[in-house]
């Protein structure tokens, strides 16, 4: 048994490689470039200096669009976790015919490009029912996180023996007592995880949210996007930076709960 | 005499602080079964795997057919081997899973459907070459990872804990099954186990092993009547120690004491037998027999807990019906049937 | 649980389901504002005919098909390098393929513009050491389409390869090692086989993810080399173009379902097999 991580396929070796260059070394070049004095995204920069992050600090678009999109992404998440643990309730725990059809319903917006599905509510509940983008936005994204809560808490619940909600009945407790004691405690890790995941994706969503902006509510990634396209200064790369650590604390933070890998092996079966 | 079919010189294994094979020499006679026996943990699978090519012994030499090969590959050592297992490929079928070998050694297409048939023959599946592992029993899986071990004509034939998958009465079928293909192969054969009524029914040869040290070898019939240690003892199914006048421990099993009421005439019973009194401290009904476990006085004067197999036909041996707890017994032991113990490892914490 | 308590709790999703995805799909198919049914044909008629169109089809095709090779050529070795290692190493490489997952794909892809750009560390290196005397262009190409969407989609790829390698049996290595195969041979007669399940998941998820990525084409490919998604948030939002906007909808989604469905087709053959 190999011992170690001895890349003993030279050729295995060489693309494992090459595939950890390419994921992670342009993320190190932007957390380089955020610390320029300069003022282009010039390689390697020109002195050292934090000058971006105060300004990237300073600028009022980024910190309301980091405002607009916690808000949204907080909302989305808890309304599909409050939507979706009941589907799935449903799903594994009733006596339903065309239980895989309906789940496979409540999977389906993972299955439609985001972007159409961004065309789709911009034209017919913004431009045809005039809703507000901030609702609209708070739609599309808890219909884009249902999958995400039904599908990891799915897997925490078919972890769960059902013979135990069943004893905590035989033992005196009421449905919804044996539910809370004895079936959510068991969910706790799907809930943190669907949580997480559910947070992060709705936070980084550019495709589902580019067609749903306005001026009075711009999310986060979409506003970078444009700053980008328009101007070609250091600053994006600082916001970047900054939305790097604070996805770092995210990790962390999931690491210690649930683990990290565990957290995206629900994702796709 | 000729070189063995492998040698084992020297051979440790240690994983950090941890030593799982410590410092054994061992020959592996040619043409013969060989069972690697001893409890869980005692080393026999590291060996095995170290025989194999699985891991490379930390230091010691291993000699196969008297040529070093410490450092082979396992692909280079034309070895067969039969996992815990069976490591069956699933997406192959039984035919294929047989034939893989000889694919490797570019064996040309019809000499080698030639030869799995052959093999798969050998283990009575030869109707079965088309179906996929899963479709077969755990019985008829473990013939399949027999004969694709065979088919390569392996210089070594090895077994890792074969039969422990397999139900009972599978088990028992599948030793005399072994011990026929390699009669019929004569193949060099080691097999691994915990199961000491398998090594004795199957072994030409067998080698205890304990905490990664060998700890006795040899043919069952000259083992099993002389456990070299109380360590080999117990482990052979002696569950009575007790010391002799002189001194010396030794061990007997339960089935040979004999249990008689303490007011019966001894007459001539006592001569060739040691003779004990003893009270009756459980009784336990087993169907064919009785468990009686007494509190016994042995010749050396110390108080020893001593378990009898009372047989209710043993009456011709004067036992009468089964005695009650309470009861105040003799019990006899024929001297014939006591095994001496050559070394005392007792004190000897279990590392 | 009765009928009518299990509705109750399905109610609410569905609900949700219907009016914040279900329905507004349906409706940008069939009736988009001002625009009939038969208009929306019409023009993606005309798409399928018009050689602009195709070119930017056919380059959606083909990004999509040249990233998910790459990232399956890159992903399973190294799935199976840390699906087989007893390294402590092999958890925190693990954790730092799956991290960039968490991480936005506006920054990620924001790292290309910094290697890629005219003054970037690729451009800076090759003028530097005076291989070439003017950086070639690397930014708004194909070539930089295909590295952004690799770096977004090669953790999927691994984290999916990851746990197809991790559900194959080790001792079956080991078993065809003692019979004589080679660490090549039995990677490929062993392994790969046995996780293609999981490689064809891999794919179809990094193919489907590739031609309806937005950001990458948009930050890297420019205006000059417009994929489907980015010619599609045109028609809606430049051109106000409706029909034309839901044909390119259609042409997407049926490019994913088609896919999707064919590596299912594939799959349950592989299964029952």
């Amino acid at each position: 048994m190999s011992r170690g991580l001895k890349l003993r396929h030279p050729v295995a070796g060489t693309l494992a490689v090459a595939g950890y260059v390419i994921m992670i070394v342009p993320i190190l070049f932007v957390v380089a470039t955020a610390f320029t004095a300069g003022s282009t995204l010039r390689f390697p920069p020109e002195g050292l200096s934090l000058k971006w992050f105060g300004e990237a600090l300073a600028y009022s678009p980024f910190m309301e669009a980091v405002v607009s999109s916690l808000e949204l992404a907080v909302l989305a998440t808890a309304l599909a976790l409050v939507l979706g643990v009941p589907v799935t309730l449903a799903i594994h725990r009733g006596r339903l015919p065309g239980k895989g059809l309906l789940e496979g319903l409540f999977l389906s917006p993972l299955v439609v490009p985001e972007l159409v599905v961004g065309l789709a509510l911009y034209q017919q509940l913004m431009i045809g029912l005039h809703l507000d983008n901030f609702t609209t936005l708070l739609l599309g994204h808890t219909a884009l996180l249902l999958p995400y809560a039904v599908r990891v808490t799915g897997a925490s619940l078919a972890l769960a023996d059902p013979a135990l909600e069943e004893a905590a009945r035989g033992l005196g407790a009421s449905p919804l007592r044996a539910f809370v004691t004895v079936t959510l405690p068991m969910l706790r890790p799907g809930l943190i995880s669907a949580g997480l995941l559910g947070f992060v994706t709705s936070f980084n969503n550019v495709p589902l949210s580019l067609l749903l902006q306005t001026r009075d509510f711009r999310t986060l990634p979409v506003t970078m996007l444009d700053y980008v396209q328009q101007s070609y200064d250091p600053m994006v790369a600082a916001a970047s930076t900054l939305v790097l650590a604070a996805t770092v604390v995210v990790a962390v933070v999931a690491e210690r709960t649930v683990g990290f890998a565990k957290i995206f092996g629900g994702i796709n079966r | 005499m000729t070189t063995p079919a492998a040698e084992l010189v020297g051979v440790s294994q240690r994983f950090g602080s941890f030593t799982a094979v410590d410092s054994i020499d061992l020959r592996i006679p040619r043409g013969r079964l060989t069972t690697l026996l001893g409890p869980s943990g005692c080393g026999k699978t590291t060996t095995l795997r170290m025989l194999a090519g699985y891991a490379t012994p930390t230091s010691g030499r291993i000699l196969i057919d008297g040529q070093d090969a410490t450092r082979t590959p396992p692909e280079k050592r034309d070895l067969g081997m039969v996992f815990q297992s069976y490591a069956l490929f699933p997406h192959l079928t039984v035919a294929d899973n047989v034939a893989y070998g000889l694919t490797m050694r570019k064996v040309p297409a019809p000499e080698r459907r030639r030869r799995a048939a052959e093999a798969l023959e050998l283990v009575g599946l030869g109707h079965l070459g088309d179906r996929k592992p899963k479709q077969l029993s755990g019985g008829q899986q473990q013939r399949v990872a027999l004969a694709r071990a065979v088919a390569i004509r392996p210089r070594l034939l090895l077994l890792d804990e074969p039969l422990s998958n397999l139900d009972a009465r599978l088990r028992v079928q599948m030793r005399a099954e072994i011990r026929r293909i390699q009669s019929e192969t004569g193949l060099t054969v080691v097999l691994v186990t915990h199961d000491q009524d398998e090594a004795l029914e199957m072994s030409d040869e067998m080698v205890l092993m304990r905490a990664g040290k060998v700890v006795q070898t040899g043919a069952p019939r000259d083992v099993f009547p002389a456990p070299a240690d109380r360590f080999v003892a117990e482990f052979l199914g002696y569950e009575n120690f007790l010391t002799l006048a002189d001194g010396r421990e030794a061990a007997v099993r339960p089935e040979h004491l004999c249990v008689v009421p303490a007011d019966t005439p001894l007459d001539g019973q006592a001569d060739g037998a040691v003779v004990l009194d003893a009270v009756v401290r459980d009784v336990a009904y087993r169907g064919v027999d009785v468990l009686v476990t007494c509190e016994a006085t042995d010749p050396a004067g110390t108080t020893v807990r001593l378990v009898a197999d009372h047989r209710a036909d043993h009456t011709a041996a004067g036992a009468g019906p089964a005695p009650a707890a309470g009861d105040r017994v003799r019990l006899l032991a024929p001297t014939a049937r006591l095994a001496p113990l050559t070394a005392e490892p007792a004190t000897e914490g279990i590392s | 649980m009765r009928a009518r308590s299990t509705l109750l709790l399905l109610l609410p999703g569905l609900a949700f389901l219907l009016v914040g995805f279900l329905l507004p799909a349906v409706a940008m198919l069939f009736a988009p504002p001002g625009v009939t049914f038969a208009q929306v044909i019409e023009r993606m008629g005309a798409m399928l005919t018009d050689p602009y169109d195709l070119g930017i089809i056919w380059r959606t095709v083909r990004i999509g098909l040249i990233v998910t090779a790459l990232c399956v050529v890159l992903g399973f070795p190294i799935a199976s390098l840390l699906a087989r290692s007893q390294s402590r190493w092999a958890g925190v490489l693990l954790a730092l393929a799956i991290f960039p997952l968490l991480l936005s794909n506006v920054v990620r892809t924001f790292g290309w513009l910094v290697v890629l750009g005219s003054n970037g560390v690729i451009g800076q290196l090759l003028t530097g050491l005076g291989i070439v005397e003017k950086a070639p262009q690397l930014l708004y190409t194909e070539l930089a389409i295909v590295l952004g969407l690799v770096q977004l989609f090669l953790p999927l790829a691994v984290i999916t390869c990851y746990s197809a390698v991790a559900q194959v049996d080790p001792g079956l290595d080991e078993a065809a090692r003692g019979l004589g195969a080679s660490r090549t041979r039995s990677f490929w007669t062993i392994l790969v086989p046995l996780s293609l399940p999981g490689i064809v998941v891999a794919a179809t998820l990094v193919f489907a993810g590739s031609v309806t990525a937005y950001t990458t084409p948009y930050l890297l490919g420019g205006s000059s080399q417009r994929m489907l998604s980015t010619q599609l948030f045109s028609y809606a939002s430049v051109t106000v173009d409706w029909a034309a906007a839901s044909a390119t909808a259609i042409v997407m989604t049926v490019l994913v379902f088609l896919v999707s469905g064919i590596s299912a087709l594939v799959g349950r053959k592989g299964a029952t097999s």
